[in-house]
Formats: structure tokens, sequence, C-alpha cells
């Protein structure tokens, strides 16, 4: 009796467990600088994805309409991360890839008064680095930190 | 000198700002730039000593990127660093051999060039002295062998000089080839500069002329027809590819491009000349031997004319005399027929698709015809001469046999 309740139980825990594919390493190489198309998509050639940035111009600008030409820079970290921003940003939009399309993580405030005039993101090994003239800002996750 | 201290250090701290302040993405920006000013002047490169210039930018590229590798082996996806420069070296190569394979040629031009000029004088004198001799209203034995000796050398030189045109025209159909589609203007400078210096349309317009007047002022056999027809073709095979091309390169020389059209028209005439020079030759071959076939200069016109005599001929059969009616038949079957027309000139016209088998199967279905109604006719006269040579024979024979039992016994 001991041994079916031990067996059962076996199986049961081992049904419930959790498949996990590690470690990953999701980042890109280098981030891209995508146009914004007249409907308020932009579309990723070498990852392959197309994706409507509007509601990110809505937040930062409370403005959807004026999106089409505008350049909006993508960059992926390591854990998988998404990282959106661009020229006249004062954030950094985080987002997780969900089925169907990409949800807000956290939204990183870089300034509240000064906006991004040239930013750039570049991957390194632990970080992403966001910088912006003389300026640069690492990013792990929802941190951000000013660097000198 | 506190200054300039002061100015170094500033420089140092905006450089350094700048250096720091480079984003990955512009690297790539910069690299990929770069590399595409590389290719673009690969493509327009025109001597060997660009390429050794460009081989030296190509280092350049390298050894300012080096620091960057590891990033630009991810970045440059699906290239990586290596494969990227050894794409381009090898472009760089391929257009270097090119290049090399063009100089050579063009030397080898240069040399034909001068031959073509040579040859064209010559040529040009030599019709002029065969005109001379056939306007001689008297021509004697020695007038009638200088006109041969002059003819075969005129064969002779107009082959070579077709061969020495061709070549010329290859050697630029060879830059072709390997140039893009759509020419730089560069490209296209080079390309006219190069036809001018050969003097090439000239020259094709001047091959055509004089293999037309040979056609005239010769009477030519089957054997020099076909090796026209053959010279014919392969020029205009290798025209029909230059020619279009040339056409795009003189898109706006209004007077170039009416060159190449006159090319193009002296082709058609070259061709009408050679086929019309063909069926002229065979309507002399019956002519030669008192066949009237009315006058054709196509295979349809031909087959029917050649049909209509034969009609015409099995209808007269009883009209005619048999003597009469057998020498026609003997003299069209066996003295133009087949031994001249089947075997020489029958080829020719097969070979250049200017007359069909089946066309043939239709004139000799009608000889068939004309024979079995003609042998039918005076097939009484045959049997009787061959059954009595067939006597003859075996009465000899018999006394033969004879004598040689009687010596015996």
């Amino acid at each position: 009796m001991k041994f079916i309740i031990f067996i059962s139980t076996l199986f049961i825990v081992a049904g419930c467990t959790t498949m996990f594919l590690q470690p990953a390493d999701f980042s890109w190489p280098v981030e891209s600088v995508l146009k914004v198309n007249d409907h308020g998509f932009v579309s990723e050639e070498r990852y392959t994805f197309d994706i409507n940035v509007k509601p990110i111009f809505y937040e930062e600008f409370n403005d959807s309409n004026s999106v089409g030409g505008k350049e909006i820079r993508i960059i992926r970290d390591k854990a998988g991360h998404y990282y959106f921003t661009g020229a006249g940003f004062k954030n950094i939009y985080m987002f997780k890839s969900v089925e169907g399309g990409m949800k807000l993580e956290d939204k990183i405030s870089i300034s509240d008064s000064l906006a991004l005039q040239k930013p750039a993101f570049n991957q390194k090994p632990s970080y992403v680095e966001l910088t912006d003239g003389p300026n640069k800002y690492l990013v792990t996750g929802a941190e951000i930190v000013r660097s000198k | 000198m506190k200054t300039k201290i002061f100015l170094n250090v500033l420089l140092f701290l905006i450089m350094n700002a700048l250096m720091f302040a480079q984003s990955d993405y512009e690297t790539l920006q910069n690299f990929k730039s770069l590399y595409k000013q590389i290719e673009e002047s690969i493509k327009n490169v025109s001597s060997v000593d660009e390429c050794i210039s460009i081989s030296e930018k190509i280092n350049n590229l390298r050894n300012e990127f080096m620091g960057s590798k590891t990033f630009l082996n991810k970045a440059l996806y699906p290239e990586n660093f290596e494969s990227a420069f050894a794409k381009i070296e090898n472009t760089l190569e391929t257009k270097r051999t090119d290049l090399t394979q063009i100089s050579t040629l063009t030397t080898q031009v240069g040399t034909l060039q001068t031959q073509v000029t040579e040859l064209n004088q010559k040529n040009e004198e030599l019709i002029k002295q065969i005109n001379e001799l056939m306007l001689k209203s008297e021509r004697d034995q020695a007038t009638i062998t200088e006109l041969k000796k002059l003819v075969a050398q005129l064969r002779g030189n107009i082959n070579q000089r077709d061969l020495l045109v061709r070549d010329l025209v290859d050697s630029l159909l060879v830059e072709f080839i390997k140039s893009p589609q759509n020419l730089s203007p560069k490209e296209s400078q080079a390309i006219m500069s190069k036809v001018n210096k050969a003097n090439l349309f000239y020259n094709i317009e001047r091959t055509i002329a004089d293999n037309i007047q040979f056609t005239k002022v010769t009477q030519m056999t089957a054997d020099d027809f076909s090796q026209m027809k053959k010279q014919y073709t392969d020029f205009d095979k290798v025209w029909k590819q230059i020619g279009p091309r040339l056409s795009s390169v003189y898109l706006n020389k209004k007077q170039k491009k009416s060159e190449i059209v006159q090319i193009d028209s002296l082709f058609i005439q070259w061709n009408a000349q050679i086929d019309g020079g063909i069926w002229r030759s065979i309507n002399n071959l019956f002519v030669g031997k008192g066949i009237y076939l009315a006058p054709f200069n196509n295979s349809d016109l031909f087959v029917g004319n050649v049909s209509t005599f034969i009609d015409d001929e099995i209808k007269n059969l009883g009209v005619k005399s048999k003597s009469e009616s057998e020498d026609v038949f003997h003299t069209f079957t066996d003295s133009v027929y087949n031994k001249t027309f089947a075997e020489k000139w029958l080829p020719v016209l097969i070979e250049n698709n200017m007359m069909t088998q089946s066309q043939k199967d239709i004139i000799e279905a009608k000889i068939e015809l004309w024979k079995k109604e003609a042998t039918s006719s005076f097939s009484y006269w045959v049997y009787i001469i061959t059954i009595a040579i067939i006597l003859l024979v075996v009465v000899y024979i018999f006394q033969r046999t004879k004598k040689k039992s009687i010596k015996v016994e």
C-alpha cells in the first residue's frame, strides 16, 4: 500500500514540475533603430517581428497620430527584456514578450525635465547601456544608474 | 604655454567624451558605410593599379575595426568580421583577374586593329582589280588565270580579316559579359573609348560590305557559300549579343546609334545576299544544262517550280519524242539533281534551314513518279536491248565452252 502511495506521489510531482531551459542568452548584440510607419508599426527584420508601437508614443507624448516616420530604438537584454526609447523620450520602456504581443514590465524614468537628444543602446555583458551624448546610463532590469 | 596645455587637455577630454559616447549601432553603421564605399569602388575600378589602392583601403578598414571584432562578429549577422573581409577580398580578386584579362585583350586589339587596316586596303585593291578584269570584253587564258588568282587571294584576305574583326568584337564582348547590365557612366565611357579606338563600327560595316561585294564579283561554289553562311551566322550571333548593349551605351549619341542600326540592317542585307546568291547559283546549275525552271529565290518557289517542271515533262511524254524526253529526264536527274544539286547544294540548304527534309522528299517523290512514267514509255526498247545483250553473252560463253571441250577430246 505504502509503495503504491509512493509511486502515485512520484508521478503527480513529476507531472506538476515546470520544465526550464537554462541558462539562456536573449541579448541582441546591437540595438535596432527602426522607423515607425504610418500605421504605428515597426518591423524588425533580423529578429523578424512586427509590432505596433503607438501606445508607447501615446504614453510618452500623449499623441499617437503623428508617429509615421519617427524613429524608435529597441534592444533586448540577456534576460529577454525588450527596452524601447527614442529621441525626445524621457523614459525607457521595458517590455516582456507575451502571447500575441509585449507587456509593459516597467517604465524607467531617466529625467523628469530633460528629454533624450541622441539616445543609443549598447549591449554590455551584464547590462544594457544607454548613451545620450556625454551622458551614460546602465540599465539592469528595471534599475537604472547614471554612470559618470 | 599654459593655454596650449589647457587646449590639449580640453581636446583630450572632448575626444574621450566622444569616444565613450559612441554607440555600438553607430560603430556598426560606420563599418557598413565604409565597407559599402569599398564595394562601390570595386564596382567602378578600371585599372589594376586602382585594385592595389583598394586593397590598402581594405587593410585599413580591417585594422581600424579590429578592436570591435567581437562586437562585429555578432552584429554583422549573417556575416561575421572575417567572412565580410573574405567576401570583399574575393570580389576584388575577381575584378583584378578580369582587368588583367581585359588589359591583355586591349593589347591584342591594338595589334588586330593594325592588321585589319592593312587587310582593308589590300582587299579594296583586289576588288578593284577583279572588277577591271571582269569588265574586260575579251578574256584570254592569262586573264582568266589572273582573275582566279586574285579571287583566291581576296577570298583568303576576306576570311582572315573577318576573323580579326570577330576577335575585336569578341574582346569587347568579354568586357560586356564581365560588366553589370547597367553600366556606370565611367564604364560606359571606357567602352566607348575602346570602340572608337578599334574603329569597331567602321570595321564591322567594312567586313560585311566586302563580303557582300565578294558575292557579287565572284562565282561562288557551294562550299564557298557554306563557309560564308557559317561566318555570317557566327558573326551575327556575336553582334546580337553586343549590339543591344552598345545601343544602351550610346543611348544619347544619335550618330553612333544610327551606325548600330545601319550595322543591323547590313547583317540582314548580307544574309539576303548569301541566300540570293545560293538560289541564283542553283538556278544557273539547271540553266547550264538546258533545264529552264521558273525563277525562284526561296525553297517554296523552288519546290513548286521543280514540281511544275516535272509535271509538264510527264504531260509531254506522249507529245515530245522519246529520245527528247529521255534526254531531259537523264539530264535533270543524273547530270544536275543527283550529281551536283543533291551532293553539293542540298546539304548547304538543309544545314542552313533554307530547305526542309520534307521539301526534299517532295522533289524526290516527283522524280520517282517521273521515272516511272518515263520508263514505262520507253521500257519496251530497253527490254529488247537488254534481252539481246544477254543472248549475245550467253551465245558467246556457250561457243567458248564448246571449243574447249573439243580440244580436250
